[in-house]
């Protein structure tokens, strides 16, 4: 066995936009019922396509599994979000009259704040179970890996940590990333084996440098601007500072990912190192979008000339009419068949454009950070033993009721 | 047909490098590896399970068939990865129920179980616990803040119908208003009434009529132009004015917070989930109106009753209403907020039938006046 082990990434677009475009259809059909099966037919896809050592990845997870937890956590959430949103309500905090003064309309920002408070300890408690039901329901050489059951905990931390963020403007930004990070870390097992976040907290903050240089650029700008009475400097200024800003926080992101990476460590020996970089992502991102574009428009053309076609003949139909053809060679149908071929052309862009963001976007990135991931020490690996089977009763049903998490 | 695979035993994470060989004559599989126990595994060939959207097309990732499972599939955990490209042909073509996903016995009924909890837990809500809940709250609501949540939905109306600023539709002349007066306070002066009641014309061609919460009712300016005769109008006033006494917009308001929350959760995640809750709230909303609807037709009745003002004026006004709604494409009557105009007609002329001496609501000049209101 080779002492390192790299990760590699399989996955086509062809084989996995068709597989999306299936599975959207179904669950387009089905009124949103077969969203269960079709997220767990693209998970098969992709973990299948991850591998390290020629040794593919599996997810084990299944559709009526989740379909069940959906159902399990609607009889909680129905409680909860009825009675809490009807409490609102009544102590006039409501969202659906219109403010008559200043200070009604600040107490209605303020009452959507209250309401999202209310949800909030239950989205991140849906984002706790969705993780520790998806690292449940993967395997490696056989080997399930696992997670604790911790969501309170960390539904109290995660507020905790987020509130000193928003106070502090952000600068404990990195201790709440890391703390958080390794509050899951902690939690998690491959087999019998336990992994370890360690390392410091302070360590993330050279990834806000262009953070921070964007902030600067934006302030900067703007006070030069104003005093020297230049509207373009200041709009100047904050538009590239807007845009260095978003670089700058996928940058973060992506430092963040490769420190606490290099300092994960599996069962006191296995180590992990990974390269992930800004650029690739931000090159995956405006190729993506490039090609989203792309498509949009050549769709719609295609649309226009359907319709340009149909609307063609009705008008040749039309002015057969007040013609010398006479009346009999009017024929409507034409202009129908036209419209119901847009309306299938309509929805078979969007269901494509949704799979076009998976294939170029979401699957070229999984790629890329697969592949920059390297295990340490891998012989270790083979001193691991299986772990019992978590049941999982309510699998994801709170994230996909909550409908937080996204495709995958 | 002899070849090597990788074999997962799915309790340690050691890899053996196993020699295949498949045996059609016997019905199985063998493994072969002298870290094996026994050396030797014989895997069935109907009992061979292929995972399902791999991505990758050179290798077959196999496993068996399991009776029980902890695990969400019915299978086993040890796993085969076969790369021989003829190999994987031949267990394909061998193996019928190579793709099949065993279900374990009881899942339907399982299934079954949750979606009757989940869709009971929805309706007690829906239909026990909020309506329960509104109707206590809007009775411990204080009333100031019913007062002014009533002028923001008329504001809200009013803006609706296309005035861009408040009071722009509010109609206003001095014997119109006074007409207007006189009307009200011959159907309250008999039965209390105990909100200050806010009535206002809006300028606009829509027959209706509606009540907000803390007495706030406005009658559009069509329905006054319909009305033959002022106990038309003022008939509609009194089924109004009930509406305010009952609380019922209050009520629903109340009700339909708590239930749109619920009805996103459930819908909320598919194309045109918008447009379904929307629908679904606006027949809930539809549905326990009509009670109220009819609640309120007899609180009216008797209100013109006491007021000595004649319910015939009510019953030529429904007569009115259904010739419009003849014109219109028939609704269906759960869709409908009202309870059937010709029923509503029916019943108040019967009561008309039974009243003694009554005297006109409004004179002649009044009445020219009141419906000149918005000129």
């Amino acid at each position: 066995m080779n002492a390192t082990i790299s990760g590699e990434y399989h996955g086509k677009a062809g084989p996995l936009f068709s597989l999306y475009f299936k599975t959207a259809f179904l669950t387009l059909i089905t009124l949103g019922i077969y969203r269960f099966w079709a997220k767990t037919r693209i998970r098969k896809y992709i973990w299948s396509a991850t591998s390290g050592d020629g040794d593919s990845f599996e997810y084990t997870g299944t559709g009526l599994e989740k379909l069940l937890g959906f159902l399990f956590a609607i009889v909680v959430l129905a409680i909860y979000l009825g009675i809490v949103q009807m409490a609102l309500f009544y102590f006039g905090l409501n969202l659906f009259t219109e403010p008559r003064n200043d200070i009604e309309a600040l107490a209605q920002v303020g009452a959507i704040y209250i309401t999202l408070l209310a949800v909030l300890p239950l989205l991140l408690f849906a984002a706790y179970r969705a993780r520790r039901y998806k690292t449940a329901r993967t395997r490696w050489r056989g080997l399930r890996f696992g997670m604790d059951n911790g969501a309170w905990g960390y539904v109290w931390r995660a507020l905790g940590h987020g509130l000193l963020t928003l106070i502090t403007l952000g600068i404990l930004l990195p201790r709440q990333t890391f703390w958080l990070e390794k509050y899951m870390t902690d939690r998690m097992w491959y087999g019998d084996a336990k992994f370890e976040q360690s390392g410091r907290w302070q360590s993330l903050y050279p990834g806000l440098k262009h953070v921070l240089f964007a902030v600067l650029l934006i302030g900067i700008g703007t006070a030069l601007g104003i005093s020297a009475e230049s509207p373009f400097l200041v709009i100047g200024s904050a538009f590239v500072g807007y845009i260095w800003l978003i670089v700058g926080g996928v940058y973060y992101r992506i430092y963040a990912f490769n420190v606490m990476t290099r300092a994960k460590v599996l069962d006191g020996a296995v180590t992990f190192d990974s390269g992930a970089r800004t650029g690739r992502v931000v090159w995956i991102v405006l190729t993506g979008i490039a090609a989203i574009i792309g498509a949009t428009i050549v769709g719609v053309l295609v649309m226009g000339l359907v319709l340009m076609a149909s609307l063609g003949l009705s008008f040749g139909s039309v002015a057969s009419v007040f013609g010398d053809a006479g009346p009999g060679d009017f024929d409507p149908s034409g202009g129908i068949l036209g419209g119901i071929l847009v309306a299938v052309l309509y929805v078979a862009l969007i269901l494509a454009l949704g799979g076009l963001s998976l294939v170029m976007i979401t699957q070229r990135i999984i790629g890329h950070v697969v592949s920059s991931v390297v295990v340490g020490n891998a012989p270790h690996l083979e001193q691991v033993r299986q772990r019992a089977a978590d049941p999982g009763a309510d699998a994801e049903g709170f994230a996909d009721a909550l409908d937080i998490g996204g495709a995958i | 047909m002899e070849q090597t695979a990788r074999y997962f035993d799915g309790e340690t994470g050691l890899r053996l490098d196993v020699d295949l060989a498949l045996d059609p004559a016997a019905q199985v599989l063998t493994l072969r590896h002298p870290d094996l126990p026994q050396g030797v595994q014989h895997w069935p060939m109907d009992a061979l399970r292929a995972l399902a959207d791999q991505a990758r097309s050179d290798q077959l990732v196999l496993t068996l068939r399991a009776d029980h499972s902890y695990d969400s599939g019915l299978i086993e955990t040890a796993r085969l990865t076969v790369f021989d490209a003829q190999m994987i042909r031949d267990i394909t073509r061998l193996c019928p129920d190579l793709r099949r996903r065993d279900v374990a016995k009881g899942t339907a009924q399982k299934v079954l179980t949750r979606l009757g909890l989940a869709v009971g837990a929805l309706a007690v809500m829906i239909f026990v616990i909020l309506p329960a809940m509104a109707g206590t709250m809007a009775l411990i609501i204080p009333i100031e803040r019913e007062v002014a949540w009533g002028k923001s939905m008329v504001r809200q109306m009013e803006r609706f119908m296309g005035g861009d600023e408040a009071g722009t539709l509010i109609c206003s002349s001095p014997a119109g208003d006074a007409a207007l007066e006189k009307l009200t306070d011959r159907l309250t002066g008999t039965t209390g009434v105990a909100y200050d009641l806010n009535i206002s014309v809006m300028n606009h061609e829509m027959v209706n009529a509606f009540a907000a919460p803390g007495g706030q009712i406005v009658l559009v300016r069509g329905l006054i132009e319909a009305a033959v005769t002022p106990e038309a109008v003022g008939a509609v006033l009194a089924h109004e004015i009930a509406h305010v006494e009952n609380r019922d917009s209050t009520r629903g308001a109340l009700r339909a917070a708590g239930s749109a929350g619920l009805l996103g959760l459930v819908l909320g995640d598919f194309a045109g989930g918008t447009v379904a809750v929307a629908m679904a709230e606006w027949m809930l909303n539809s549905s326990y109106t009509r009670e109220a609807e009819a609640e309120a037709d007899l609180y009216a009745l008797t209100m013109l009753d006491n007021a000595g003002v004649t319910t015939r004026g009510f019953a030529d006004f429904f007569d009115s209403l259904s010739d419009i709604e003849s014109i219109m494409p028939d609704l269906p009557t759960y869709m409908s907020s009202h309870p059937e105009t010709a029923a509503r007609a029916d019943a108040a002329r019967d009561f008309a039938a039974t009243q003694g001496a009554t005297e006109p609501l409004l004179n002649d000049v009044e009445f020219k006046a009141l419906k000149a209101i918005c000129d």
